[in-house]
């Protein structure tokens, strides 16, 4: 498990963008909004909206194959409202997506 | 968004309320942190290893009190070691190195890894046959402890206190019963010790296991056992005593016997000031307190239906829930991260009773210490209650 600070508060725009790559729940009647992204066989993210820090906690496993990709998706969120170019991350987490398969699955 | 660097836990802008003295207690109590300083204040003074004569024996002021807390008559018999689980490995390899052969041992499904990664790591071995015996209600019944019994039987190690259940196990009925059969009995009491009155003096058990860091209110790093009979267990452990030098062969008496090195002065410091703590403040005004605390709690989050407590009427204050539709882990994340409040969540390290009761998913548990306050008891059920009263959403399994 890994506390990553942030440099803004998380906001529900940034976990909505989250969605992109997995699946997001909440409970927003709880503090500022209680949420957390799973994506299966490689990382979690929870947090409170309003907080600068969220909680990673990776696959032990995979961390060496997943871990560059969870600062690129903090780098490349832009703010509530930007215009996000996903294209690439796309194109990366599908290549990480295959990786993880192969060691976690052999497939 | 930049990530500026990874930190460890924050503390948050509201009042820490720490609720899990069941795996640390804290705060300490003021004369505690004052031993420890006082300890280092002057060279260590230890009987036959400094010709200086300055400096508190710490050890015999640690030995005396905890004995008299623990209605023990004989303070040598008390043997210091780092913490409950090395003295569950003294005792339970020290008693099968005087075992010849395979051997039938006992433990319950409420103890702790503690006791059964020892035991398994025998079993494996073939050095012991180990049986489980299953907990009814939140309870050992002794009548299910005689049943488990066989010819070759030789001990049974269990724990006094659940620390997941916060259930105090009779002890007394289940040692009357072993001692019956010529059956060794080993009892954990890492939860119960400076929590409820043991009274080992007349109690049928042959070793009674201690830490300093929890109920005592020490520091981690300290525990021990009372022995009965130091002849039942074989030393496992060599090295120097400070005693009886010019001798290769390690000496026999108590209760050198067991403690080898130099001792852990400053947390021995700190655990007889948590004694004496505990002594003067009164064993019952610390049971009447955690009840009260305790039942105030469970009271609040049974209001809610959708929280499940697996034990409404513990001994300790001990309090395991889970809120439906939940995952423990989360909630415990919502209690640090958004209201300071810390808990321990997940297996407690007693797989064995989250099988029976959660299905091996774990849970989220409190626990209460001398110093909890009655506000501090008011929030965190307040913060319970709204996290259960929001958990109709999308998180979680239901």
């Amino acid at each position: 498990m890994k506390e990553f600070l942030l440099d803004s508060p998380v906001t529900d725009g940034f976990f909505d963008y989250l969605r992109n790559f997995g699946k997001v729940e909440s409970l927003p009647d709880v503090g500022e909004g209680f949420y957390k992204f799973e994506k299966p066989d490689c990382f979690s993210i929870k947090g409170f909206a309003g907080d600068t820090t969220v909680e990673v906690r990776f696959k032990k496993e995979v961390m060496d194959l997943t871990a560059d990709f969870v600062y690129l998706i903090f780098s490349t969120y832009r703010g509530e409202g930007e215009e996000i170019d996903l294209s690439v991350l796309k194109r990366r987490e599908e290549a990480i997506g295959e990786r993880v398969r192969k060691r976690l699955y052999g497939a | 968004m930049v990530v500026r660097f990874l930190k460890q836990m924050s503390a948050g802008e509201r009042p820490l309320i720490y609720l899990n003295n069941a795996a640390t207690s804290w705060p300490k109590p003021p004369g505690v942190m004052e031993a420890i300083a006082q300890s280092l204040s002057l060279p260590v003074f230890g009987s036959g290893r400094t010709t200086g004569t300055q400096g508190e024996d710490y050890i015999t002021r640690a030995r005396e009190s905890l004995s008299a807390l623990l209605g023990a008559d004989t303070p040598e018999n008390l043997v210091f070691t780092h913490n409950a689980t090395d003295s569950l490995n003294i005792l339970i390899s020290g008693f099968l190195a005087g075992i010849k052969g395979e051997c039938h041992v006992l433990t319950t499904a409420l103890d702790h890894n503690s006791v059964l990664r020892p035991l398994y790591e025998y079993d494996q071995q073939h050095r012991i046959c180990l049986d489980i015996i299953p907990f009814e209600g939140c309870s050992i019944r002794p009548e299910a402890a005689e049943a488990a019994i066989r010819p070759d039987t030789r001990l049974m190690v269990m724990t006094h206190g659940s620390n997941v259940l916060g259930s105090v196990q009779d002890i007394r009925a289940i040692g009357n019963i072993l001692h019956d059969h010529g059956i060794y009995f080993i009892v954990d009491g890492a939860q119960t010790a400076g929590h409820i009155p043991v009274g080992l003096r007349d109690l049928p058990v042959d070793a009674f296991v201690f830490t300093g860091h929890k109920g005592l209110l020490g520091v981690p790093g300290t525990g021990g056992f009372f022995l009965r009979d130091p002849e039942a267990i074989a030393p496992v452990r060599f090295g120097g005593t400070g005693t009886d030098s010019f001798s290769l062969l390690h000496p026999r008496g108590m209760p050198e016997r067991f403690e080898i090195g130099t001792h852990n002065y400053p947390g021995l410091a700190a655990l007889a000031a948590g004694v004496e703590f505990i002594r003067a403040t009164g064993m019952e005004s610390i049971m009447e307190k955690a009840e009260r605390q305790t039942a105030f709690l469970i009271r609040q989050l049974k209001e809610e239906s959708n929280i499940t407590i697996y034990n409404e009427h513990p001994d300790l204050p001990i309090i395991a829930f889970n809120i439906r539709g939940l995952q423990n882990d989360d909630v415990g994340f919502m209690l640090a991260r958004g209201f300071n409040i810390i808990a321990r969540t997940g297996l407690h390290c007693a797989p064995l009773v989250h099988r029976a009761i959660d299905g091996g998913e774990g849970c989220v548990r409190l626990s209460l210490s001398w110093n909890t306050t009655d506000e501090e008891c008011r929030i965190a059920a307040e913060a319970i209650r709204r996290i259960a009263g929001n958990a109709d959403s999308t998180v979680g399994q239901a």
